[in-house]
């Protein structure tokens, strides 16, 4: 199936015995809603989608390559430019992965500021995507009382280390540098502000009637088809599948704090928007008992200044906020990975585009789009 | 780092902040201002006739002396709409910046960014005009102007306080729904002239959603025409004027149940009918960039910008007319400020309303939009009609 | 169900199928020894334990240490100092890590319910490789086989749209085996 505007087959309407005819309509790269760099070729016919064809790699980096010529240290700094809305994630999902395969044991304290940290880009990273859902949708309102949240957040990871986006902060054995009490007094004033909120955009956006009827029955993906198409995250969880890698295989301790995992019913659109809606509050609830539970000591585990890791392949996998981030490493015993591959989640669920597109309307493939959530940084890596 | 100013100082206690108190009393300053402006507006009015009074005296035939007097009404409208585009996208940035705890333009002007849409528009006056390779030129460069030209003619019957009209028309309502219909054919030309597919979607969904929302437009403002018994404007502020027990305004919003819903049917007509959101989907920028000007530059795009406002400002006056009594006052004994000052303020109240909708709501999707109109909105129209007839009936006049 | 009873299953049914000498790290990995075991493995997992989730299609290239010739910079912890110190790649080690010409794939199937993890690994020659695709099994190979086409030239037979996904269509070879030396094109122009 190749994207060919010169394809497109005429249709014959039965009653009228008029000859209509597809359209062929190029949305992206370049058009607001597509999210970074994504091209779909989309034939119509009127406002109905016949076939579409989700094309990308504008933004093929070739990151795993050029990890193979990076030592691991060096790799955090690239693992960061992946999915780069959270780029805590993807510096944990890195450091796990070498850790295992390094055998390597991550002091208690640092493990609980790699919870607070990938919770607070999880509760970042959704606000993304809430204020861009709205815009997609139509309602620009929520997308700056989103971003004022998101600044707030942002500035906690500035105060801790410096960066605002790609922080480089989550290093293997440990994380860069310690937080101080003004931070804590910081992140507390933070998740305060922030949980009212939650019940503001409630109000806002999410029980909206137009939002409700945009969303509610548009894309509704079965649990059967979500499992075979291999999508994560809250889009698996939307369509009803409890699957948290937090809880079905816990890393930096998740197994310790109470949370629930934010199950949708149907699989639409719409529980796919408000899974991520509950999860913002269960990351809170995860910061808040992180920040009780952060005792003093080490943040970084006694490693040599330049990484050599065993001969061996190791994968681990971590539930970043679009899904389920694995890292397979394969090591010959030199400086640098022999071969690392992400399995990125923003890949794999894009590919079911294909599939549910087809019979909506183009204003659907906005909200439909923008439901699954992607980084087009991942995307193509 | 420590960082900078967050939403949760300033959420303690905003009035405790000088600036916060200073930019609240300027804001509000600024509103009075303009509705003091309307009102020494509306009494140099009364110059109008002394100009017609002193043209018949100076010799001139009847025609040119006509001619004279409609070039100069027309200049008066013209004015009127252009300078409420730049005024009401200036109020549109403020609103909806407050709206998203923003602050919107504060510098152009030295002040709150008062001079914003002033150097706008020499901005795209001086812009590069572009058409398309693939374009139709002429009926590119014709589109704005059909789309224009209509919301300029329906303006002539449109009241503006007591018996201050460019036009005293016995089928003001009539005619005024009549020529807004027209600005369509100039979206469906712009839609179909730009060569692009995105467009012409605009364009075509433009064409389905103002044919169809004029129908429960029409229909809304029947009820309003039975309580008046005429299709004058100027006769439907009358029939509003005086109060219940002495002291409850007599404005049509306030008849039962036919009132209320004839008003909130004829706002979400309005809405669907200036484009705007939730009604907004020939333009959705999310989805098809920004439809029908997607591939207009400088004065021709703005030409659809000073349209859409236009109609919104039109609806403006429409509702206040219809529903909120036009010129009268809410309450007796403020009967001593003058009717255009009521008219003014009550426009851009409803003005207010257009602005709120689209920094509130979400967009429907073009099939939603017209099974709400085929399916919603047009039988109640009819129902709102009976029970407006029952009304009548039961003497409410 | 345990580890050691879906790697047995997967041993007891699958002709030629053994525990991989070098396993994924924690987790039981089973080596086929043809392309055609493939799909009797998948069927296998999927139908009658439990395996339905496709997690990850990948490849490694088992020919040596990357090339690193074209733009790719020589391995060094300071990138910066205008003279790298050469540090001494240790050798290759262990019974499975030998470099070989070999492409070495491997799939990895995730069970939902009890959360446990199988790897399938196979071998086929850097000449051909050629292996049936699982796209009819699973739907999330489609995309992730064309990835692994793209970057490795591994050709998946009975792929409904066996195209490149990531590179640019001018881009000439298969980035991400270890033989692969950029051709400058029109963009290398500074």
């Amino acid at each position: 199936m190749s994207i060919n505007p010169m394809n497109s087959t005429p249709i014959r309407s039965e009653t009228s015995g008029l000859k209509t005819d597809t359209l062929f309509l190029n949305m992206g790269p370049q058009h607001p809603s597509t999210h970074g760099v994504l091209r779909l070729g989309l034939t119509i016919s009127g406002e109905v989608i016949v076939e579409a064809m989700p094309d990308i790699g504008y933004l093929h980096r070739g990151v795993e390559k050029l990890l193979e010529t990076r030592t691991y240290a060096q790799g955090v700094v690239l693992a960061d430019r992946l999915d780069y809305c959270s780029a805590m994630s993807n510096d944990l999902a890195f450091c796990l992965s070498v850790e295992k395969l390094l055998g390597a044991q991550v002091p208690k304290r640092a493990q609980v500021l790699r919870v607070i940290m990938a919770e607070l880009n999880r509760i970042a990273s959704h606000l993304i995507f809430f204020g861009t859902y709205g815009i997609d949708i139509g309602a620009f309102t929520p997308f700056l009382y989103a971003f004022r949240e998101r600044e707030m957040v942002l500035d906690l990871f500035e105060m801790c280390c410096g960066a605002r986006l790609t922080y480089n902060y989550i290093r293997p054995g440990g994380v860069a540098s310690d937080i101080n009490a003004d931070w804590i007094a910081r992140c507390r004033e933070f998740l305060d502000f922030f949980k009212p909120r939650l019940d503001e955009y409630d109000t806002l956006l999410s029980f909206n009637p137009i939002f409700l009827v945009r969303t509610q029955t548009v894309g509704i993906i079965t649990p059967k088809t979500a499992v075979a198409w291999g999508l994560s995250g809250p889009n698996l969880r939307a369509s009803g599948v409890n699957y948290d890698v937090r809880q079905a295989e816990p890393y930096c301790g998740y197994e310790q704090y109470d949370f629930t995992v934010a199950l949708g019913k149907t699989g639409s659109c719409w529980d796919r928007y408000f899974c991520r809606v509950v999860e913002m509050r269960q990351s809170v609830r995860i910061v808040e008992q992180a920040l009780s539970r952060l005792a003093s000591g080490e943040i970084m585990a006694k490693l040599p200044k330049v990484l050599r890791l065993p001969a061996g392949e190791a994968y681990s996998h971590i539930e970043a906020s679009r899904g389920d981030l694995g890292v397979y490493i394969v090591s010959d015993g030199g400086l640098a990975p022999y071969r690392l591959h992400f399995r990125a989640p923003c890949f794999i669920n894009l590919a079911i585009l294909q599939e549910i597109l087809v019979g909506k309307k183009v204003a659907d493939v906005i909200a439909v789009l923008g439901s699954l959530d992607i980084v087009l940084g991942e995307v193509d890596r | 780092m420590m960082p900078r100013s967050w939403p949760t100082e300033v959420w303690k206690d905003p009035w405790s902040l000088p600036r916060y108190r200073a930019g609240a009393l300027w804001l509000g300053g600024i509103l009075f201002g303009i509705v003091l402006i309307s009102a020494v507006v509306g009494e140099l009015c009364v110059w109008g006739e002394k100009l017609f009074a002193f043209l018949s005296h100076l010799g001139l035939s009847v025609v040119v002396v006509d001619w004279i007097w409609v070039l100069v009404k027309l200049g008066c409208v013209i004015g009127l709409i252009v300078a409420n585009g730049l005024w009401a996208v200036w109020w549109e940035r403020k609103i909806s910046a407050h709206m998203q705890s923003r602050l919107g333009p504060m510098y152009a002007g030295g002040f709150h960014g008062w001079a914003q849409t002033i150097l706008d528009t020499v901005k795209l006056l001086l812009k590069e005009d572009i058409t398309p390779a693939s374009a139709d030129k002429v009926l590119h460069a014709l589109a704005p102007v059909v789309a224009i030209a209509p919301c300029v003619i329906a303006f002539a019957p449109v009241l503006f306080g007591k018996e201050l009209a460019a036009a005293k028309l016995d089928i003001g309502v009539l005619y005024i729904f009549a020529f807004a219909g027209i600005s369509v054919i100039g979206i469906v030309m712009a839609g179909w002239a730009s060569g692009n597919k995105y467009s012409l979607l605009g364009g075509l969904r433009a064409a389905a959603q103002i044919v169809s929302y004029e129908l429960p437009r029409g229909f809304s403002v029947v009820p309003i025409i039975m309580f008046a018994g005429s299709l004058d404007l100027a006769v439907i502020d009358q029939a509003q004027a005086g109060y219940w027990f002495g002291f409850f305004p007599r404005w049509f919003i306030f008849y039962p149940v036919a009132g209320q819903l004839s008003f909130l049917f004829f706002l979400i007509a309005s809405v669907a009918e200036t484009n705007r959101t939730p009604f907004d989907i020939p333009e959705a920028e999310s989805e098809l960039v920004a439809g029908f000007h997607t591939e207009f530059s400088g004065m021709k795009w703005s030409l659809f910008f000073l349209t859409e406002y236009g109609y919104v400002m039109l609806a403006s006056f429409l509702l206040a007319v219809f529903f909120f009594g036009g010129g009268a006052a809410p309450l007796p004994f403020l009967r001593f400020i003058p009717s255009w000052i009521w008219m003014m303020g009550k426009a851009m109240l409803m003005m207010f309303v257009f602005l709120w909708f689209r920094w509130t709501f979400p967009r429907l999707r073009v099939d939603q939009l017209m099974e709400f109109n085929w399916k919603f909105l047009l039988p109640w129209c009819f129902v709102n009609i009976a029970v407006a007839g029952l009304i009548l009936a039961w003497g409410m006049r | 169900m345990t580890r050691e009873k879906v790697l047995s299953d997967i041993l007891a049914q699958v002709p030629g199928a053994s525990a991989a000498a070098a396993p994924v790290k924690d987790y039981p990995t089973v080596r086929l020894s043809q392309p055609s075991d493939l799909p009797t493995a998948a069927r296998l997992l999927k139908d009658e334990l439990g395996f339905d989730y496709l997690e990850m299609v990948t490849a490694v290239d088992w020919l040596g240490p990357t090339k690193t010739e074209g733009f790719l910079p020589a391995v060094t912890p300071i990138p910066f100092a205008a003279k790298a110190p050469a540090l001494p790649v240790t050798p290759a080690a262990g019974p499975d890590i030998a470099y070989r010409p070999v492409l070495d794939l491997l799939w990895s199937f995730g069970n939902l319910k009890t959360h446990l993890k199988v790897f399938l690994r196979l071998e086929v020659s850097r000449e051909k490789p050629e292996v049936p695709s699982l796209t009819g099994l699973f739907p999330a190979a489609d995309w992730q086989e064309r990835e692994t086409f793209d970057l490795f030239g591994v050709r998946f037979s009975g792929h409904p749209n066996l195209t490149k996904i990531l590179t640019p269509d001018f881009l000439q070879g298969h980035p991400l085996l270890k033989d692969y030396v950029h051709q400058p094109d029109e963009f290398d122009a500074d």
